[in-house]
C-alpha cells in the first residue's frame, strides 16, 4: 500500500468535469433501432388468417379472432391474430413464419396503460400509434422459416416426350416428397378452394410422417379419383395456398400423385373396405364419368345397389376420351376405376339411355337416378365454313386420339381456344407429327388453362397467336385449309373480371393449315336433354336445386352437365354431394 | 472414504453465541435473486447456505414439450447478462445432432455477439465488485458503458436484453450498415473507462486492502469444487475453452490465457480486467478477419417439424464467468429429449461460496459472491 | 483415447461406446461398477474436473439414466459415463466423497427427479422449490402444461377459432355437411 493508492482514486473527480455520458431525455425522443422488435404491426388487407404465427408462437401469445370489418373469402379465413403482450417474448418467430409477410414488429415499445385488458389486442386493426411505423423489425428473404422453391418432378426432355404419348412427368421422388411436404404450413387455407374440399394438410403430414397408408384413406374420404386427379387436376387449392403469397406454392398436386403412385399395389389391403350393409335400395346412374363413378362409389359405401350406364364401352367419361395419355396413362385409370367397380357396382357397358333404353324404365326400376352424361359435344363457331373436312371439335379431335384412330393432322395444325381442351389437342397433334399453332382472341395471362400446361405446350414447340380469331374457313385447291382471322384487342373488363377481346377494323390476315381443331367449348347433347324430359337452363345444362343437386322427385343431375363443362375434381365434387343427399333421401 | 468437506458441525442456537441472518433474495451484491442463509459469530461467518429457487422457471422442463425452433426464444433467458451463450449453445448443440454445417460468416458473426455480451457482462461484473466494497460510482460507469454496448445490441440484434439473433443454422440476418465503425466508438469508451478503473479501483489503498488475500481459492480445490473460468485462471489453472476446445472460429484468432496467481479477490478481479481488454482485442480481430460476404444462416426445412435424429451430445462455451454447457440428448421427434444447461455459476455460487465464507465475515461476503461472478437462474434454471 | 476405451472395457465392462467427437466419448457401465469406474478415471486417468452430473427419465423403459460428464484438463478429453437405475426406489451411491461439488447436483437431481443419494450432505433439503406437493417435476409423467392450468386460470373471454372450421361454417356449410357425412362412410369398419 503507497501514497499513491490513496491520492490515485481521487482521479475520479476527473469525470466530473467531462461531457456527462448520460443525459436526461424524454422516453418518447428516444427511437427504438431500426430492426427494434417492438409492438407487432399487421397489414390487414394482405393477412389471410392463415394461423401459422399462432401455431409458431411458443408462448400462445396469439389467438386468432373475428373481426368485424373482414369476411371470409376463398383464401382467407376472415379471421386476424390478437396478440397479448403479458404473453409475447418479442422472439419475433411469429413474424419470421409469417407466409405473406404482412406481420411485422414497430420499433416503438413505449406505451403505458393501467388496465391490463389494452395489451391484448389486433394489431392494425385497433388503431395504435406505431401502425404506420416504417422501422422495426420485418422478416427478410434469409430469415424466412419458408423454403420459397418448390421441388420439381423429374420430367422426360421436351424434343424425346413429343414423340409419343407416354407419360413424360415422373413423380416425386421420396426425398423430393419429404422436400415438398416440408414446406407445407399445416395452415388449411386451401381446403377451401377444393371443390371436394380435400383434406390436403392432413394427408401431406401423413407423408410427413411416412405414413402413406393414412395418406391413402385420408384421401378416399373425398375423392376416390385421386390417381387421376394427382395428374390432371387443376389444382385450384395451389393457387390460394398459403405460401404461394411470397413464393412458389406447395405442390399440392404432385404430392396427391406421390401417394397414389406409392400405395395403388396395396389398395385393397390399405383400405380394407368392408361392403356396407345392403338397403335394398336401388340408384341407377347415367354416365360414367369422374361424377358418376364417385356417386357410384360413395353410394356403395352407404349401401345401396348401383346400376351405371355408360354409353361408351369403357368408363372414365372426359378423363379417359378427353385427356391424353402422356397426361393420365389409360392404365393408371383403368386400375384406379377397377377398384371402384370392386366396391360392387354393376356397369352396362354401351348403353345408350334414350336409344338402347328409355328413361321412363330406368325412372321406374331405380328409387333414385343420377344424371351425370356431361357435356360431350363440342361448341361450334358462329363462322362460315364449320364444316368443312379438316375442321374438327377439340372432343371429337381428343376423342380419336384416345381411341387410338390416330386423325389427319397433315403438317400444320391450327387450334383455337385457349383452355386446357385446346392445349390438349395442340400437344396431341404436336405428337402425331404436326407443327401447331394456338389462336386466342385475348392474350396470354388470360388463357384459363393451367399454366404449365401452356409452358409445356410452348416447350415442346406450340407456337401461340394471341389476340387472334378466326373468322371464316375455306378449302383450298391443294386440300389445305385457309383460315381467316381477325385481330382483337381488349377492351373493358366484363362480369367475370376479364377484359373483353373487341375486333380491330381492317386486320384480316390468313392463315393456312391441314386441319384446323375448335376447342372453344362444350355443351350438353341436346337430343338427350328432351329425351328425358327434364328442366335445361339457357346454356342448355340441367336446372337442379344448387344445395342438393336434386331435380324432381327422384332425379338428381350433377358434372358438366349441370354446371357446364369444366374440370374433373368438381365433377367428383358433385358425385359426392349426390351420393350424400341421394342417401339422405332414400334413408326418408 | 474420507469426505472432502466436513461441514456437518452443529451450532447450538440457543447457546445465545450465534445468529443467524437472511441476505436476499432480493439480489444480496448485484447477483440476481438468491438468499444466503448466514449464521455468524460476531461478525465472523461460522456456516453458510446458499438458497436459489426465485427464479425457477423450469426451462429444462419447458424445453422437453417445446418443437426445437421453439426453445430457441427462451434459452436466452437463463442468463440475463450474458443470454448469447445459451442461444449459441442451444443451436450449437442442435446442429451437431442433426449434422447442420452453418455458412462460415455465420460463425464469425456468432463469435462476434458472443464477445460483446462476454464484454458487456465482464464490465457491469467489474462495476459490481466495485459497488460491493462501497466504490458506488464505479458500479454507475460500468453500467453506464454496458449500455453502450446494449445500444450496439439493440441495432445489430432488435433487442437490448435478450437478442435472439444466434439462431439454428446461423444468424438471423446480416449485421446493419455501418455497425463496425459505431462498435469502435463504444470499444473506445469502454478502453478509456478501463483505465479510469485502474487509477480509482485497482490503484486504491480501499480495494486493495479489503480485497487482496480475501477468499483465496488455493489450486487444489479446483477439481474437486468444479471450478472453472477466470475464478480457475486467477487460482492459476490455465483453461479456457476458447483455447483449448476452440468453437466457431476462436481457432483463427489471436490470443493468450491470462492466469494469475494469487487467487483472492483481487487477482480475480484483475483478471476480469483482462479479460474485457481481451474480448476488445478480439472483437477487433473479428471484424478484421472476417469474410465480408456470404450467407449467414443454412436453411432448416420443415422447421415447425424439425426432428432431431436420436443422439446426445455435450458442447461448450467460455462465458464471462467460466465453461458454459448444454447437455441435448434426442430420441428422434419432434421435441428435446432432455436439455441439461450447466452454467458455471451452479458449482460457484453452491458448494463453492458456502466453503469460502467460513471464516470471513459479513461485510465481505458480497464482496466475495461477487468476485465468483455468480448468477442464481443459472444455478435452478 | 482408443486405449482409455480399451481399458474401460476391460476394467468395468463398458458398453455402448460412442465416441461423439475425437476427444469425447460415451459409455455405459453397470450401476454397481459406476462408482468404480469415475473414481478410476478421476484418479488414475486424470479426469478430475466433473463436468456435470445429471439424470433423464426413460419412463417407457422403467428406468432413470444417470450421466457423469468427466473432463481431463491435461490432454482436454471427456468422457460421459452413464448408468441406468431401475425407476422404482430410485437410489444411487454418492460421489460427494469424490467431488465436493456433486453434493449439490445429487441434492438438485433428488428433488426433480426423486432419486435418492444416501449420505450425501443434505441431500433432502429443498433445492430450487418450496413446499412443493407433486410428483417430483423433471420425472416425465409430470405434466407442467395440466398442472398450470389446474394452477392458474386462463383469462376471461378469451378464445381462439381454427381458421378451418372458420371457412367451413363461412363459405360452404352445406358442402362441410356432406364431407363429414361422406367422410364417415370410407371410415366406417
Ligand atoms: S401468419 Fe401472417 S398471414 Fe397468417 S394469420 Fe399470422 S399474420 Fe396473418
Ligand atoms: S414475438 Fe414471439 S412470443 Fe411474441 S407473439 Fe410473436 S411468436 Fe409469440
Amino acid at each position: 500500500m503507497s501514497l499513491k493508492d490513496i491520492v490515485s482514486p481521487f482521479n475520479a473527480w476527473k469525470r466530473a468535469f467531462e461531457k456527462p455520458d448520460t443525459i436526461v431525455k424524454p422516453l418518447s425522443e428516444r427511437e427504438g433501432s431500426d430492426l427494434y422488435r417492438g409492438f407487432h404491426i399487421n397489414d390487414i388487407d394482405k393477412c389471410i388468417g392463415c394461423g401459422s404465427c399462432e401455431e409458431i408462437c411458443q408462448n400462445a401469445a396469439i389467438d386468432l379472432v373475428d373481426v368485424a370489418s373482414v369476411k371470409a373469402k376463398p383464401g382467407d379465413s376472415g379471421l386476424r391474430p390478437l396478440i397479448d403482450y403479458g404473453r409475447c417474448c418479442w422472439c419475433a418467430l411469429c413474424v419470421d413464419i409469417c407466409p405473406t409477410g404482412s406481420l411485422g414488429m414497430s420499433n416503438d415499445y413505449t406505451w403505458i396503460s393501467e388496465n391490463s385488458d389494452d395489451f391484448r389486442f389486433i394489431p392494425g386493426i385497433d388503431e395504435k400509434k406505431w401502425n404506420r411505423s416504417e422501422k422495426g423489425y420485418r422478416r427478410s428473404a434469409e430469415s424466412w422459416l419458408v423454403d420459397p422453391n418448390r421441388q420439381h418432378m423429374n420430367e422426360i426432355e421436351p424434343d424425346k416426350r413429343k414423340k409419343n404419348f407416354d407419360e413424360y412427368a415422373e413423380g416425386f421422388t421420396d426425398e423430393q416428397a419429404m422436400a415438398e411436404a416440408g414446406r407445407c404450413l399445416d395452415c388449411g387455407i386451401c381446403i377451401q378452394a377444393c371443390p371436394t374440399h380435400m383434406d390436403v394438410p392432413k394427408y401431406i403430414n401423413a407423408i410427413r410422417n411416412k405414413d402413406l397408408d393414412e395418406g391413402l384413406r385420408i384421401m378416399y374420404e373425398t375423392n376416390p379419383m385421386l390417381e387421376a386427379c394427382g395428374r390432371i387436376c387443376t389444382a385450384k387449392c395451389e393457387d390460394v395456398c398459403a405460401v404461394g403469397h411470397n413464393g412458389k406454392p406447395i405442390a399440392i398436386r404432385s404430392l396427391k400423385r406421390y401417394i397414389g403412385d406409392q400405395t395403388f399395389k396395396k389398395k385393397d389391403e390399405i383400405m380394407d373396405l368392408k361392403p356396407a350393409a345392403s338397403t335394398g335400395r336401388k340408384v341407377g346412374i347415367i354416365g360414367g364419368g369422374p361424377a358418376g363413378l364417385t356417386a357410384a362409389f360413395y353410394l356403395r359405401r352407404f349401401g345401396h345397389a348401383v346400376t351405371l350406364y355408360e354409353q361408351h364401352d369403357k368408363l372414365g367419361g372426359m378423363l379417359k376420351w378427353g385427356i391424353p395419355d402422356y397426361r393420365l396413362p389409360a392404365d393408371v385409370l383403368q386400375r384406379e376405376i377397377d377398384f371402384i367397380l370392386r366396391q360392387g357396382v354393376e356397369v352396362k357397358y354401351s348403353v345408350k339411355v334414350g336409344k338402347d333404353i328409355s328413361f321412363d324404365q330406368l325412372h321406374k326400376e331405380n328409387d333414385a337416378l343420377f344424371i351425370s352424361v356431361g357435356a360431350q359435344i363440342g361448341s361450334d363457331m358462329p363462322i362460315k365454313g364449320m364444316e368443312t373436312e379438316g375442321v374438327y371439335s377439340g372432343v371429337e379431335f381428343l376423342e380419336k386420339v384416345a381411341k387410338g384412330e390416330k386423325p389427319f393432322v397433315g403438317k400444320e395444325a391450327v387450334i383455337v381456344g385457349g383452355g386446357n381442351t385446346a392445349m390438349d389437342a395442340t400437344r396431341s397433334s404436336i405428337r402425331l407429327g404436326a407443327k401447331a399453332k394456338i389462336l386466342y382472341r385475348r392474350t396470354e395471362q388470360e388463357m384459363p388453362a393451367n399454366r404449365e400446361e401452356i409452358r409445356e405446350a410452348k416447350e415442346e414447340g406450340a407456337e401461340l397467336k394471341i389476340l387472334s380469331t378466326p373468322t371464316k374457313i375455306e378449302k383450298l385447291p391443294s386440300g389445305r385449309l385457309k383460315i381467316e382471322c381477325l385481330k382483337m384487342e381488349l377492351g373493358e373488363p366484363d362480369k367475370s373480371g376479364r377484359r373483353s377481346p373487341v375486333p380491330k377494323e381492317g386486320s384480316e390476315f390468313y392463315i393456312e393449315a391441314d386441319v384446323c381443331i375448335m376447342a372453344i367449348g362444350q355443351k350438353v347433347e341436346p337430343e338427350f336433354s328432351e329425351t328425358i324430359g327434364l328442366k335445361v337452363t339457357k346454356w342448355g345444362t340441367f336446372e337442379v336445386h344448387s344445395d342438393t343437386l336434386r331435380s324432381n322427385d327422384k332425379v338428381f343431375a350433377g358434372g358438366d352437365c349441370q354446371t357446364g363443362p369444366d374440370d374433373a375434381i368438381k365433377a367428383v365434387a358433385a358425385g359426392k354431394k349426390a351420393a350424400y343427399f341421394i342417401d339422405k333421401q332414400l334413408r326418408g | 472414504m474420507k469426505p472432502i468437506w466436513n461441514d456437518t458441525k452443529e451450532y447450538d442456537l440457543k447457546s445465545g453465541k450465534y445468529v443467524k441472518i437472511w441476505q436476499g433474495p432480493q439480489h444480496p451484491g448485484v447477483t440476481g435473486n438468491m438468499s444466503l442463509e448466514l449464521l455468524l459469530e460476531g461478525d465472523e461467518i461460522k456456516l453458510l447456505k446458499t438458497h436459489v429457487g426465485y427464479l425457477h422457471r423450469g426451462f429444462e422442463k419447458l424445453m422437453e414439450r417445446r418443437k426445437f425452433i421453439n426453445c430457441f426464444p427462451i434459452v436466452c433467458r437463463i442468463c440475463v447478462p450474458e443470454p448469447d451463450t445459451n442461444e449459441y449453445l442451444f443451436a450449437a448443440a442442435a446442429e451437431e445432432l442433426s449434422g447442420i454445417e452453418i455458412p462460415e460468416r455465420a460463425k464469425w458473426i456468432r463469435a462476434l455477439n458472443l464477445e460483446m455480451a462476454r464484454l458487456g457482462a465482464t464490465v457491469m461484473g467489474l462495476g459490481g465488485q466495485a459497488g460491493s466494497f462501497g466504490l458506488g460510482t464505479i458500479g454507475q460507469w460500468a453500467v453506464a458503458h454496458r449500455d453502450f454496448l446494449l445500444d450496439s445490441f439493440e441495432e445489430l440484434t432488435g433487442g437490448r436484453i435478450y437478442h435472439m439473433y444466434i439462431v439454428p443454422g446461423g444468424v438471423r440476418y446480416e449485421i446493419p450498415e455501418g455497425f463496425e465503425g459505431r462498435l469502435e466508438k463504444t470499444l473506445v469508451k469502454i478502453e478509456k473507462l478501463l483505465s479510469d478503473i485502474d487509477k480509482v479501483m485497482f490503484n486504491n489503498a480501499v480495494f486493495k486492502s479489503r480485497s487482496k488475500g480475501l477468499a483465496r481459492i488455493p489450486k487444489d480445490w479446483i477439481e474437486p469444487f468444479g471450478i472453472n473460468g477466470t475464478t480457475a485462471r486467477a487460482s492459476g489453472v490455465s483453461y479456457d475453452v476458447r483455447k483449448d476446445h476452440p468453437y466457431l472460429i476462436y481457432d483463427q484468432l489471436d490470443f493468450n490465457v491470462t492466469t494469475g496467481t494469487e487467487g483472492d479477490v483481487y487477482a480475480r478481479t484483475e483478471l476480469r480486467r483482462e479479460e474485457c481488454l481481451l474480448s476488445i482485442n478480439l472483437i477487433r480481430q473479428i471484424l478484421a478477419k472476417m469474410p465480408k460476404s456470404g450467407p449467414v444462416r443454412t436453411f432448416i426445412p420443415d422447421i415447425m417439424h424439425w426432428k432431431i435424429p436420436a443422439g446426445e451430445t455435450y458442447v461448450r462455451a467460455e462465458s464471462g464467468r467460466g465453461e458454459y454447457g448444454y447437455y441435448m440428448v434426442t430420441d428422434g421427434s419432434e421435441y428435446p429429449q432432455r436439455v441439461h444447461v450447466k452454467g458455471p455459476s451452479y458449482t460457484h455460487a453452491m458448494s463453492l461460496l458456502e466453503k469460502l465464507a467460513e471464516g470471513n465475515t459479513n461485510a465481505d461476503i458480497f464482496g466475495i459472491m461477487v468476485s465468483l461472478q455468480t448468477y442464481p437462474p443459472e444455478i435452478e434454471r | 483415447m482408443k486405449e482409455l476405451i480399451e481399458r474401460l472395457r476391460s476394467k468395468f465392462n463398458a458398453k455402448n461406446i460412442k465416441e461423439q467427437r475425437k476427444n469425447f466419448v460415451f459409455i455405459t457401465v453397470e450401476k454397481k461398477d459406476l462408482e468404480g469406474c469415475v473414481l478410476y478415471l478421476k484418479e488414475f486417468e486424470g479426469y478430475g474436473h466433473l463436468t456435470l452430473l445429471t439424470a433423464l427419465d426413460w419412463i417407457e423403459k422403467d428406468q432413470f439414466e444417470l450421466v457423469y460428464h468427466l473432463h481431463n484438463y491435461s490432454n482436454k478429453t471427456d468422457v460421459s459415463v452413464k448408468t441406468f437405475i431401475d425407476r422404482k426406489n430410485p437410489t444411487m451411491v454418492s460421489i460427494n466423497n469424490l467431488w465436493a461439488g456433486a453434493r449439490v447436483y445429487e441434492r438438485e437431481i433428488k428433488e426433480l427427479f426423486g432419486i435418492d443419494f444416501p449420505g450425501c450432505p443434505r441431500v433432502n433439503d429443498p433445492f430450487a422449490l418450496e413446499g412443493w406437493h407433486e410428483i417430483p417435476p423433471m420425472r416425465k409423467d409430470f405434466d407442467t402444461k395440466k398442472y398450470s392450468e389446474e394452477t392458474y386460470f386462463p383469462r376471461p373471454g378469451r378464445y381462439t377459432k381454427d381458421n378451418v372450421a372458420q371457412m367451413e361454417e363461412q363459405l360452404y356449410p352445406v358442402e362441410a355437411e356432406v364431407k363429414n357425412g361422406i367422410a364417415e362412410t370410407v371410415r366406417k369398419k
